[in-house]
């Protein structure tokens, strides 16, 4: 799998929450293009087709990020605020998967345009049932845009 | 030549002559008028004059003295073509080197005629306007096409409104119908007999049937309608969507789909996704007794793809190998069967639109394989068609 | 969550909002959810105008997109452009499946984006998955008092 076909992004510096996840998510079937990144910068850098990820193209944005907020070098919301800044990203769905439970965090991540906000749970057994339960919602259940503003923007007018 | 024909046999000329010596304007307005010609000519001295000539008005055809002090005739020329009319120059002059002739006709002029060669004005003039002639009937033909063009630019556009309209109204109350009913049996079951239940039951599969007919027209018509967006899509990834949508069948019907690494190709990418979704769905739908097992593989020659999608389902006799591509043939009953026989004929309209052909090799009872070629294209043809 | 949430329904069709409002209630007791019926009714309801004047604005909002009065597009784009509006989620929740109307919906600001089903056991299936996501596992932006 090339970084051009991912469905899901997962953007997690801590490695035992990165392992849940994945695994949780490989049970339903759901983990086949998962990208993981560890900090910011490789965030934006993958969800703005730039450095490393220079072959991806914005006409195939993932399907979902599952963003943390405390990351090395840039944090979430400043990746948030990023990708909802810029036609071209503004409208990947963005679910922020953080153990944070500042209200300061919850109400800045839904007014920058934070697609879903969840708190991940302490316990083992409830985080992999939330990330289940996100998994079929965002990736099955919701339908995601398939081209991006721009590409959107062009269709309706041709 | 006669000079006694009537005046509404004469062809009527406008001309500029762009020359100052009346003697010679008299010559070639004489000549003119015996090779048949209505003429009505105005006189340019020199350059400014000359622009305020063509500024004026329109003229068949333009006569420049090629040696004119006041105004070279390659200059006449030169400011005609700037001006971008379409008006024939014909350069007059006296003696005129072979070299400097040629030189005049590949700069644009129409031709050139030796003063003391008049007489071959008539071919000259006639050549001149006949080229002019048939130059407008182009830019006319030119002009029509576009309009078709647009026009069916326009038609289109309406068509995807209807059918977006029309699909949205209908589904709802479709829905309604469908939900609802369900909902009286499952609800009401002690209270219904079996006749009740019977009666529900048949009006939800006639909501459900136009609610799986209504998409699969919409599909139908999209094809074509949007133009194809053409670009280098990756097979493998266009099946898996394919399968992706597609999971609930896989599941219920334990299917097992697989594929050869299949070739990126120039495609329309939600087409060719549409294209495997329907050859598999069908391979799945239309399964023996045995859980379906399909293989999609392909292969190539210089200038196509064959891809071949096989199944081990219950197969098509061969005298109804052509039939099944028509929209809305069906080979079974809606109670052996669900569809409403557009799903091939969606297939068969996304390949031909691609410039294939799709055909099918099977028997009875053993399965088939349904075959369709793309044409390679080169690298660069990538583009949108409306 | 544990207080009674509020979800607001918007969608015109009253076969599916009451099953929708079933489903959604079905599950738990401590849940209101709002009925309006068209885009002009909203857009009172979430700034307390006229007889909404006392209503608490929604934790989650079920939007359909073909409203009568007012589009549910220009009710989504009201929302999410209004500074004490846009943290509420909206799903669009809606018969349409084109291309262009989930592109501009998310455009405007919808959280999510979600085709009603056309037969009841995935609309039903639909509606849980809604309800369990939005009112079980995802945290709602806490409402701000307002005056």
């Amino acid at each position: 799998m090339t970084s051009k076909e991912v469905q899901l992004l997962l953007v997690e510096d801590n490695n035992d929450d990165v392992e849940l996840t994945v695994h949780a998510l490989r049970r339903e079937n759901l983990a086949n293009n998962i990208m993981v990144v560890r900090d910011g910068e490789e965030a934006l850098d993958f969800l703005f087709c730039r450095g490393a990820f220079q072959d991806r193209s914005f006409d195939r944005p993932p399907k979902l990020v599952l963003l943390d907020l405390k990351l090395p070098k840039i944090d979430g919301l400043e990746v948030l605020k990023h990708v909802k800044a810029d036609a071209r990203t503004r409208t990947i769905p963005i679910v922020i998967l953080t153990s944070s439970k500042e209200e300061r965090d919850l109400v800045q991540g839904y007014n920058l345009g934070a697609n879903s906000y969840i708190q991940k749970p302490v316990d083992f057994d409830q985080f992999r049932n939330t990330v289940k339960n996100l998994g079929l919602y965002w990736l099955l259940i919701n339908e995601a845009p398939v081209t991006t503003g721009l590409a959107a923007a062009a269709t309706e007018a041709g | 030549m006669s000079t006694k024909g009537t005046e509404a046999d004469k062809e009527s000329l406008r001309v500029l002559l762009v020359e100052d010596n009346p003697a010679d304007v008299e010559l070639i307005r004489l000549e003119l008028q015996r090779d048949g010609f209505q003429v009505q000519s105005d006189v340019a001295e020199d350059y400014a004059q000359l622009e305020e000539k063509l500024g004026g008005a329109d003229y068949d055809l333009v006569l420049a003295d090629y040696n004119l002090p006041g105004c070279r005739g390659m200059e006449a020329l030169e400011l005609i073509q700037r001006k971008a009319l379409q008006t024939p120059v014909i350069l007059v002059t006296g003696a005129l080197g072979d070299v400097t002739a040629v030189e005049c006709i590949k700069r644009g002029a129409s031709d050139y005629v030796l003063k003391d060669h008049l007489a071959r004005l008539r071919v000259a003039v006639g050549r001149a306007l006949q080229e002019t002639r048939l130059q407008t009937q182009k830019r006319e033909a030119e002009k029509q096409l576009a309009d078709k063009v647009e026009e069916l630019a326009r038609s289109n556009r309406e068509l995807e409104q209807f059918a977006y309209v029309a699909s949205h109204d209908l589904q709802e109350p479709l829905r309604m119908v469908a939900n609802y009913t369900q909902l009286l049996a499952d609800r009401y079951q002690e209270k219904l007999d079996a006749n009740a239940e019977k009666y529900i039951r048949y009006a939800v599969d006639g909501a459900v049937r136009m609610q799986t007919l209504i998409q699969d027209l919409l599909a139908y018509s999209r094809v074509g309608r949007r133009g194809l967006h053409l670009k280098t899509v990756d097979a493998n990834l266009a099946v898996d969507e394919a399968l992706q949508n597609l999971r609930t069948a896989i599941e219920e019907s334990q299917a097992v789909v697989s594929h050869d690494r299949l070739p990126c190709i120039v495609a329309d990418n939600s087409q060719l996704v549409q294209l495997f979704q329907n050859l598999i769905g069908n391979a799945i739908k239309f399964c023996g007794p045995e859980p379906p097992a399909v293989t999609i593989s392909a292969r190539n020659t210089a200038d196509h793809w064959i891809f071949s999608v096989l199944d081990n389902g219950i197969g098509i006799a061969p005298e109804h190998a052509e039939t099944i591509f028509v929209i809305f043939q069906r080979l079974h009953t809606h109670a052996e069967y669900p569809g409403n026989g557009i799903g091939l004929a969606i297939c068969k309209k996304i390949v031909e639109q691609h410039g294939g052909k799709i055909w099918v090799e099977s028997e009875l009872g053993k399965g088939s394989t349904f075959h369709f070629i793309l044409p390679i294209t080169k690298p660069g043809t990538e583009r949108r068609t409306t | 969550m544990t207080s009674a949430a509020e979800v607001l329904l918007v969608d015109d069709n009253p076969a599916d909002s009451d099953l929708t409002c079933e489903v959604l209630t079905g599950g738990r007791e401590q849940l209101q959810v709002r009925m309006v019926s068209d885009g002009v009714e909203a857009f009172a309801y979430l700034h307390h105008l006229g007889k909404y004047s006392g209503a608490a604005l929604p934790d989650l909002i079920l939007l359909d997109l073909n409203l009568p009065r007012r589009d549910g597009r220009a009710v989504l784009a009201d929302i999410k452009q209004n500074a004490s509006l846009r943290k509420i989620p909206v799903v669009v929740f809606t018969t349409s499946q084109a291309a262009q109307d989930i592109a501009r919906s998310y455009e405007l600001g919808a959280n999510s984006y979600v085709t009603k089903p056309g037969n009841l056991r995935d609309f039903v299936s639909a509606v849980k998955s809604l309800e369990e996501f939005w009112l079980r596992f995802a945290t709602l932006p806490v409402e701000e008092n307002h005056d």
